[in-house]
């Protein structure tokens, strides 16, 4: 106990001499690229990419979808382009977008309802391994009448 | 006292955060199972062929139809979360939101005439 017994006057010599470092809002950008990152602020800043490009997404496949009413022939002739090898692999990486949306959305709704912010950097890495395996099944999936032919 | 009482409006967007996790985790189901199907086989997710046969089963539609209603809710409703981090002016605020309203309700209804488009081959399919 007898640590404890200093004058309440002597405590504020201790405290270090440090200053509050505050968001400095004029250079917004740089402030964005270079205050510390761990796993939930990388998580922050991905799930927001993916969102913004999957409701972006949206309005584009409505709009590539609307030949369905023109009916077989116009719809065929639209997505002809989409499936030449380079949209085949752009419809492949939008995945990886919907994977990282969809399980780090669910680690969101664990960390708020499941008491999941004891362990969200292990359910971070977990979504990583998980969306890597997933990710790449799709693509086994997706690409398997390609991959026949190449063992064939 | 009460200084920080939410004011620029009624709604403190507790009902949204709800709505955007419960969207969500429907969305999971939605959007995962939507992939698979239309990469199960090269036809599936890019001819009309497919798209008819599927839309012959009434609860395909619906699937559809709730697909698109969710997703442009929980999307759009993200984007607006995404504004609410900023400061912004009253006008600014209500700009915003109508130009989210209008939209979303554009493409759902362009997406709902798209599905309704789609025609039954035979009488009988409409049953199921
Ligand atoms: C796969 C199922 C999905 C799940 C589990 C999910 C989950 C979530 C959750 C929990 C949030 C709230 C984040 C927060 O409050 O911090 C969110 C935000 C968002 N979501 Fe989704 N979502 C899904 C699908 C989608 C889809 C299909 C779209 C686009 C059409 C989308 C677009 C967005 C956007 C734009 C945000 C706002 C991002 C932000 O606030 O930083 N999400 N999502
Ligand atoms: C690249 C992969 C994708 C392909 C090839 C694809 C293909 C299709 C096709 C052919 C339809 C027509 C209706 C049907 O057969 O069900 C459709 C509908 C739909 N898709 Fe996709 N899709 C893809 C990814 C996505 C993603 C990532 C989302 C979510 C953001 C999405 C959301 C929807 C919605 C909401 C509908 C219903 C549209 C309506 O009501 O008019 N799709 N998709």
């Amino acid at each position: 106990m007898e640590k404890d017994t200093k004058s309440p006057l002597e405590i504020p010599n201790e405290v270090p001499d440090f200053k509050i470092k505050t968001f400095d809002q004029k250079n917004w950008i740089s402030e964005n690229l270079h205050y510390k990152k761990d796993s939930g602020s990388w998580a922050w800043i991905l799930h927001r990419i993916t969102g913004i490009a999957l409701i972006g997404y949206l309005f584009l496949h409505v709009y590539s979808l609307s030949p369905l009413t023109k009916g077989e022939i116009a719809f065929n002739q639209m997505m002809q382009s989409y499936t030449t090898p380079f949209f085949m692999v752009v419809e492949w990486l939008l995945f990886a977008f919907v994977l990282f949306h969809s399980l780090n959305g669910i680690r969101i709704v664990i960390v708020d309802w499941a008491d999941g912010a004891k362990y969200h950097k292990q359910l971070y890495k977990l979504s990583w391994v998980l969306g890597i395996i997933l990710f790449l099944a799709m693509g086994a999936l997706m690409f398997s009448h390609e991959i026949k032919m190449l063992f064939n | 006292m009460l200084k920080y009482k939410y004011k620029s409006s009624k709604d403190s967007g507790s009902k949204s955060w709800v709505l955007q996790r419960i969207t969500g985790l429907a969305l999971v189901v939605l959007m995962i199972g939507h992939y698979i199907l239309m990469h199960y086989n090269p036809e599936s997710g890019h001819t009309y062929g497919a798209v008819l046969n599927r839309m012959q089963h009434s609860w395909y539609r619906i699937i559809d139809l709730t697909f698109i209603t969710l997703a442009m809710y929980h999307g759009l409703n993200g984007i607006w979360n995404i504004f609410r981090d900023y400061k912004l002016k009253q006008w600014a605020k209500l700009s915003i939101i109508s130009a989210l309203v209008i939209l979303g309700l554009a493409f759902t209804a362009w997406g709902y005439s798209i599905i309704f488009s789609i025609p039954y081959i035979n009488s009988v399919a409409g049953a199921n």
